[in-house]
């Protein structure tokens, strides 16, 4: 570790007690991975060093910036501002969601630091420092969406909101976060238990600015018969690692988890995954889809793990990546740990270009180059975002794509 | 009046290798003319020349439609002047869908002419009403372009594409070729609707019988990449009678 690299001013957590004082304990010794730790040998974080950081302080946030989401219509806003939660937002909340703080529930954050992946340094780091720690319990059937929007603009300032959800089982509810901070770094923890029976419908969007990193650790259980959809995208920051690990505890839990990212100018997008197959006659299913223009750096990182017992595992895992420039450079690291003999499990990988036979041949009928480009784009991205099946998520993803391309092409015309 | 289509001693390359030694071909509006020639002659790299693709590099010569060059313009320009290619091996576009596909096409023409988009439930009647001559059902409308198709569809598929986009010159690479004979009927039939006194075609073939169907005004030997002799349709008779010996193909 770098003495020089971001050291977080720790001087407010004196006093920590409980869990927090032991994340705070890790996280001082082993500090932030350098690029010998594996898990972190293609996203260095020596970056953090200028970003000249402080956590940021409960102070009371300043009201919500203007985000470009369109957000479902329906849905309850919380609202994080430099990490800190406006808490007037959880007078809103449907019937059948109940709210209550972590900071002082050492048993709730003692869950919570379970689930979240132990080798992430924020999972220490954001446990310790913790902005804002709010806990949702789900119970029945929940359809209004729940929208968690983080934005930032204190300079300087790296934001730690904790959130930990449960659904109970049989529960169901729909469940979005979308980041969109001007300035900082944003490392959120979240850890979400998904009961027997019960069912999450969950998208995320990495949309901060071009000056900001977003280092993210989601820990995730799935209980028996389960289902969980989930969908990321990351196509903001300067640096972005979004890390999420799911263990499937019960039988016949069924497993989406899909992303995108996309990149341009010198953005590194990495999405980090870890699937444990803890029980058997589970099914999980991972499509990684990334498109890189510029220098844009992109990897992936997917482990299926299946444990001895775990037999009748489907676990499926593809990643494509599409460079649209020669300085673009994708990295994909699949692995597959399978310890049970009666299992289905299969991932591949792949890095390509835009093909120019396809581009000539929708060019050949008139449609110029740069909509023929995002056309192709589409069809390549439609297999992850197809994996989609909630209409208000599917809503507020497809127009981030649909931007990310209109920009990508006005940038390529002014390049000509 | 400028000929609709001049080649002018056209001469490309693909990679280093010169392919087009020297082509000169007219064609008037109204007129359609056949080429002819054996495998690997450069019938299909005078056709992409003529598209535009890029790595058929034009090293020498000129094509002009309506009397202006074309050498400069991309091929979507080239598409919305009005030129149109069969391609011989049409290309599978995975995830992209035909109908929005078509339309896109469509409208790309009809913006360059200053004309609005078309509606959407006028252009699901045109493309209905278009391929129900090509015997293309909705099935394969519906699904991404080519994708699946077999090899007749695969150019019938072209040839709605041609309906749509009523080009001026339309340019056909062997759309014969894999055909059955009841296809071969519907192609043809389609063909011959466009013909047209402002409309020209050339018909890149290998067999005589399709020129039975789309009957000529000029059949061309395209041998070593020139033309080696220009007759009238008998000209195709003669060739499938006694194939392309002693057609001069010294180069
Ligand atoms: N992309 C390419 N790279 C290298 N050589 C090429 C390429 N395209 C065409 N050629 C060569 O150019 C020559 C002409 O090819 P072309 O496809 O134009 O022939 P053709 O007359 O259309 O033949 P066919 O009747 O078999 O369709 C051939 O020798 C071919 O190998
Ligand atoms: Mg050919």
């Amino acid at each position: 570790m770098s003495a020089s690299m971001m050291q977080p001013n720790l001087d407010q957590l004196a006093g920590l007690t409980g869990v927090r004082a032991g994340a705070l304990s890790r996280w001082q010794e082993t500090g932030w991975p350098n690029s010998r730790v594996e898990q972190w040998r293609f996203t260095r974080l020596a970056s953090l060093e200028k970003m000249d950081l402080r956590p940021a302080s409960a102070a009371a946030p300043a009201g919500t910036e203007a985000i470009s989401a369109v957000l479902p219509e329906n849905g309850v806003i919380l609202s994080f501002s430099n990490g800190v939660l406006d808490v007037a937002g959880l007078a809103a909340l449907p019937d059948g969601v109940t709210a209550s703080f972590l900071s002082e529930n050492d048993t709730a954050l003692a869950v919570l630091a379970a689930l979240v992946p132990a080798s992430h340094p924020v999972s220490d780091l954001s446990l310790a420092v913790m902005t804002s720690g709010l806990h949702l319990e789900i119970a029945g059937r929940v359809d209004v969406p729940i929208i968690l929007v983080f934005t930032g603009d204190d300079n300087g300032v790296s934001s730690h909101p904790v959130v930990s959800v449960k659904l109970a089982d049989g529960a169901s509810t729909v469940l979005a976060e979308w980041h969109q901070s001007a300035v900082g770094l944003s490392a959120p923890l979240m850890a979400i238990e998904v009961g027997d029976k019960a069912r999450l419908d969950y998208a995320k969007v990495q949309h901060e600015s071009a000056q900001s990193a977003h280092l993210a650790a989601t820990g995730l259980t799935l209980g028996e018969g389960s289902v969980f959809e989930g969908f990321q995208i990351s196509v903001g920051g300067q640096l972005a690692r979004l890390e999420t690990h799911i263990t499937l505890t019960g039988e016949n839990a069924d497993c989406t988890l899909s992303a995108i990212y996309l990149g341009r100018a010198n953005q590194h997008h990495d999405i980090t995954t870890n699937m444990s197959h803890a029980k058997g006659h589970c099914l999980s299913n991972q499509i990684i889809r990334g498109v890189l223009d510029d220098s844009a750096r992109g990897v992936f990182q997917g482990k299926v793990h299946v444990a001895p017992d775990a037999q009748k595992t489907d676990g499926q895992q593809m990643s494509r990546a599409l460079l649209l420039s020669r300085k673009a450079e994708a990295d994909a690291k699949p692995e597959l740990e399978i310890y049970a003999d009666d299992v289905l499990c299969a991932h591949g990988a792949t890095v390509g270009e835009l093909d120019e036979t396809q581009l000539f041949y929708l060019t050949s009928r008139g449609i110029d180059r740069d909509t023929a480009r995002g056309m192709l784009i589409s069809a390549f991205l439609d297999d992850a975002i197809d994996s989609i099946s909630h209409p208000a998520l599917a809503a507020m993803l497809r127009p981030v794509t649909t931007a990310w391309m209109t920009a990508s092409n006005r940038s390529e015309t002014g390049d000509k | 009046m400028a000929p609709l289509l001049e080649i002018r001693d056209l001469h490309a390359s693909v990679g280093d290798t010169p392919i087009l030694k020297g082509i000169n071909l007219t064609i008037n509006a109204g007129e359609i003319h056949a080429i002819m020639g054996p495998n690997g002659s450069g019938k299909s790299t005078m056709s992409y020349a003529l598209a535009g693709r890029d790595g058929y590099e034009v090293t020498g010569g000129d094509i002009l439609m309506n009397g202006v060059s074309m050498l400069e313009m991309e091929p979507d320009e080239r598409a919305r002047a009005g030129m149109f290619l069969a391609f011989q091996y049409p290309v599978e576009l995975p995830g992209v869908g035909g109908m929005s596909f078509l339309r896109a096409a469509v409208n790309a023409r009809r913006i360059e002419a200053g004309e609005d988009e078309i509606d959407q439930l006028e252009f699901v009647k045109l493309v209905r009403a278009k391929a129900k001559h090509l015997s293309i059902n909705d099935d394969m409308l519906k699904r991404a372009v080519n994708v699946g198709f077999s090899g007749g569809e695969k150019k019938r598929y072209e040839i709605l594409q041609m309906a749509l986009l009523e080009p001026v010159l339309s340019v056909l690479d062997e759309t014969d070729s894999g055909l059955d004979v009841d296809a071969l009927k519907i192609v043809s039939d389609g063909v011959n609707l466009l013909r047209d006194p402002a409309r020209s075609m050339l018909v890149i073939t290998h067999y005589q019988r399709l020129l039975n169907h789309i009957v000529p005004d000029y059949v061309h030997i395209l041998a070593g990449g020139k033309i080696r002799r220009t007759g009238g349709k008998e000209l195709a008779l003669e060739v499938e009678e006694s194939g392309y010996v002693g057609i001069d193909d010294a180069a």
